[in-house]
């Protein structure tokens, strides 16, 4: 029913002698809200910088709707239609909320854009559409740097928004938020989910995750461990006793 | 036998690069500042010592150098970091401040004590056939052993006090420094009074020896930083090695190129170790 | 008295060029380059040798002087691909003295020491003129350039870059070759500069292109202030004022002007950076970006 657009098959990676991924394999689809679960340092992170070429992986292979992504550099995996978040946010702080927005519509890296006056009006609507959405409209020109935290992390998402990617990696997008800033967080989410978007999210707060995504992948020590609807994963007492944990076998 | 002499030649060089470039880098490992205008200390220190020298207080001239440097260091430490680094200036603003300083210097220096080469001449460089066609001045033995000197010190005091321990520590990690009760403003200055000492005995053996201009500071502070570099930053051991290193290849390099090149080959070996292996010999890779 | 003024305005036009080209790559992309007198140089040197060796005709001069500064700009592009705050500025010191070496070296291209002598005067077009309107030219051509870029989405990119690499990366733009555009623009800017200024002053020589040279340059940025469209032309029109008005103090002996003139920038510099780091012309409020 739904569209596989993009796909992992055991990425691994390791530092030094720790196996951060151990072979990791990921399925995301248009439309649906997977979200990464697991304990610290079950290498969620690391698996979006494998994925977005931030980080290299030692064995396994990527691919976007089958074309293979491994070894491509950040900035072509994102013009692949990958979009990211990064859990310290990473704003452009000196520019204008509206800078930052444009800068997202912005993926030519020559002196100019390519299309002329009607592709620039075309990309700052899509701008004031992502800050209307994320209802930043009032603080567009305000600084980056000068903005509340909420107000951050909503500038970060806009600049997703903006940037027209049919791929969310999202990391720790919800962290921090009250429950109002959430709820609104939650309807970008569904917007973007009924146009088709393929979302993943890390999230540790297992509320918000029931209450966000349709799918959970159970990743620890750098593997997937279940994969399936959030009500089974969660129920799964093995599972939670992981995640809260208490590991039987090992210790740290 | 020309490579033989040379090589001593860049040994003699070498040892003075090393302490230069300890010191430069005993100040970066500690407070992460840049010091830009580390070679502005050396100059003081030679001027200082050449005035001394010229009404025959040598002595007195070695005590003052040093005095002079430590009180240069401490200043720029005190009026000019310090006020920056409150107002989080960035790395270009405490290098644009140390630059200007260094320019302020260098004029002043060349007003004062005249422009162009000055040096004192003493039986120590006068230089002696050691072996056949093997020229060298007693100079050499006092080079090479101030230096073994002062490194055993730097790395007793390192190693051995309280201060020198957690100087260490703050150059490794900074959050560890609470632990050893001592504030970070003592520290810093510290670190500056301590690796702006160091520069004093290689100022004076360079009067001594190659003489000074009043450009010299610019050439040393060049030279220490590349060696800070190039050894990997945080390595003290590391940038005194890459000023004995960088010393000899400037001067090994003479016998394939002319003088005026010799200079172009520690530019050339920084050159390439940035492009190549920014971390340094022993550095960590620096994730930024 | 008019050609005194004649002179020292071209002076500061080309200048004004040099800085505003500078701050492009300090104060949009973070690239804080000590090597700009090195393109300022190599513009003069390939300007000169057209006018000697071709025809001395000021256009032909200024694209050859843009060509060979933005194509070897690839040599500071390197090192600001790969490191990043003190290390690019040691990289850019560094090739800052290999390029006086060799300008001193390289008799062939550049005359060494002596340097090239007896350019003739400029011609555009077969019609002789002289350099203060071509220099005019230049630099509004050079501002309304760099506003454009700056106001646009080039400018925007870049410092996207400056604030945040990696997130500039992740939202699909290529960091590399929008940095090194920006220092082939910025370098070919500066070979302009220098194909006038050898058009001007009719010889060249190394003395115009040491560390000395990018400094006050640098300086010119940064009192002007960084980042902002007008402070490096206002920093160019202070400093180079400087040494022609002290010499007007009597109690300052001639030899000395060029030093007190460096005195006064060097501790203008350092005075700016502990209490007004944005500069003269900078808005407080937007400082520098750090990390």
């Amino acid at each position: 029913m739904t569209q596989e657009v993009l796909r992992t098959e055991s990425l691994a990676r390791a530092f030094g002698g720790v196996q951060a991924v151990a072979g990791v394999s990921l399925s995301l689809y248009a439309g649906a809200v997977t979200a990464l679960v697991g304990p610290n340092g079950a290498g969620k992170t690391t698996t979006f910088n494998l994925i977005t070429g931030n980080l290299r992986a030692d064995s396994g292979t990527a691919q976007i709707r089958g074309k293979p992504i491994m070894g491509l550099k950040p900035w072509q995996v994102a013009r692949l239609g990958v979009a990211r978040s990064f859990q310290d946010l990473r704003l452009f702080t000196h520019m204008t909320v509206r800078e930052n927005v444009l800068a997202a519509t912005e993926t030519a890296s020559w002196f100019w854009q390519p299309g002329g006056r009607v592709a620039r009006r075309q990309r700052e609507t899509r701008a004031d559409a992502a800050l209307d959405a994320t209802g930043l409209t009032a603080l567009a020109d305000a600084r980056a740097v000068d903005l509340a935290y909420a107000e951050r992390k909503f500038l970060s998402m806009a600049r997703i928004l903006a940037a027209q990617a049919d791929i969310w990696l999202l990391d720790e997008p919800a962290s921090g938020l009250d429950l109002a800033s959430r709820i609104r967080f939650g309807q970008l989410l569904k917007d973007a989910q009924a146009r088709g978007v393929a979302i993943c999210l890390i999230e540790h707060n297992l509320d918000v995750v029931v209450e966000l995504s349709n799918r959970i992948a159970f990743l620890d020590q750098g593997k997937v461990l279940a994969e399936g609807d959030p009500q089974t994963i969660l129920k799964d007492p093995a599972l939670a006793a992981i995640y809260f944990g208490d590991r039987p076998q090992e210790a740290a | 036998m020309l490579f033989l002499q040379l090589l001593l030649q860049g040994i003699q060089t070498g040892a003075l690069y090393a302490l230069t470039a300890a010191g430069f880098a005993l100040i970066f490992g500690a407070t992460r500042i840049f010091h830009f205008a580390h070679g502005t200390a050396f100059t003081i220190a030679g001027y200082v010592f050449l005035a001394c020298w010229r009404i025959d207080q040598p002595v007195l001239g070695a005590l003052a150098a040093i005095a002079a440097a430590v009180l240069f260091g401490l200043g720029m430490e005190r009026f000019v970091y310090r006020p920056i680094q409150r107002h989080e200036g960035s790395f270009f603003t405490v290098f644009v401040a140390a630059f200007g300083v260094a320019v302020v210097v260098q004029n002043l220096v060349g007003m004062i004590a005249g422009r162009g080469f000055a040096s004192v001449d003493t039986s120590l460089s006068m230089a002696e056939e050691v072996l056949p066609e093997i020229f060298l001045a007693p100079i050499f033995w006092v080079a090479i052993s101030v230096a073994v000197v002062l490194f055993a010190a730097l790395s007793a005091f390192l190693t051995r006090t309280h201060a020198g321990v957690a100087l260490r520590a703050l150059a490794q990690n900074p959050d560890l420094l609470r632990a050893y009760g001592l504030s970070s403003n003592r520290l810093s200055m510290l670190a500056f009074a301590v690796g702006s000492a160091m520069v004093a005995p290689a100022a004076i053996l360079t009067a001594m020896t190659t003489g000074l201009n009043e450009a010299v500071g610019h050439h040393v502070m060049l030279i220490s930083m590349a060696a800070t570099i190039v050894g990997g930053v945080g390595s003290l051991r590391g940038a005194a090695l890459a000023g004995l290193m960088l010393g000899v290849a400037e001067s090994v390099a003479l016998q394939f190129v002319d003088t005026q090149w010799a200079e172009g080959v520690s530019f050339l070996v920084l050159f390439a170790f940035i492009i190549f292996r920014p971390s340094g010999i022993f550095g960590v890779a620096q994730t930024r | 008295m008019i050609a005194y003024a004649a002179n020292l305005a071209t002076i500061v036009a080309i200048f004004a060029i040099l800085a505003a080209t500078l701050n492009f790559i300090v104060g949009y992309a973070g690239i804080f380059s000590v090597a700009h007198a090195v393109f300022f140089g190599l513009g003069a040197y390939a300007g000169a040798q057209v006018a000697l060796l071709l025809m001395p005709d000021a256009l032909l001069a200024c694209i050859a002087g843009a060509i060979v500064a933005g194509g070897l700009s690839l040599c500071l592009a390197l090192p600001a691909l790969r490191v990043r705050g003190e290390y690019f500025v040691a990289a850019s010191l560094g090739l800052q003295m290999m390029a006086t070496t060799l300008f001193s070296e390289a008799k062939a291209f550049t005359g060494g020491i002596g340097g090239l002598v007896g350019i003739p005067r400029p011609t555009l077009f077969g019609i002789e003129v002289g350099v203060l309107p071509l220099a005019l030219v230049a630099l509004a051509l050079i501002l309304f350039l760099t506003a454009r870029l700056q106001r646009g989405a080039f400018g925007r990119t870049l410092q996207s870059v400056r604030d945040a690499e990696s997130a500039a990366e992740a939202l699909g733009k290529n960091v590399a070759a929008a940095k090194t555009l920006a220092m082939a623009f910025a370098c070919a800017g500066a070979g302009i500069a220098g194909a006038l200024f050898a058009l001007h002053l009719s010889f060249v020589n190394v003395e115009s292109f040491t560390m000395d040279q990018s400094v006050l340059v640098m300086a010119m940025v940064i009192i002007g202030g960084t980042g902002t469209l007008w402070g490096p032309v206002v920093g160019a029109i202070i400093l180079l004022s400087l040494p022609s008005g002290l010499a007007f103090l009597p109690f300052i002996p001639p030899t000395e002007v060029g030093a007190v003139q460096q005195i006064i920038y060097g501790l203008a510099m350092t005075l700016l950076m502990i209490f007004r780091p944005a500069g003269l012309v900078g808005d407080l409020s937007k400082g520098r970006a750090t990390s």
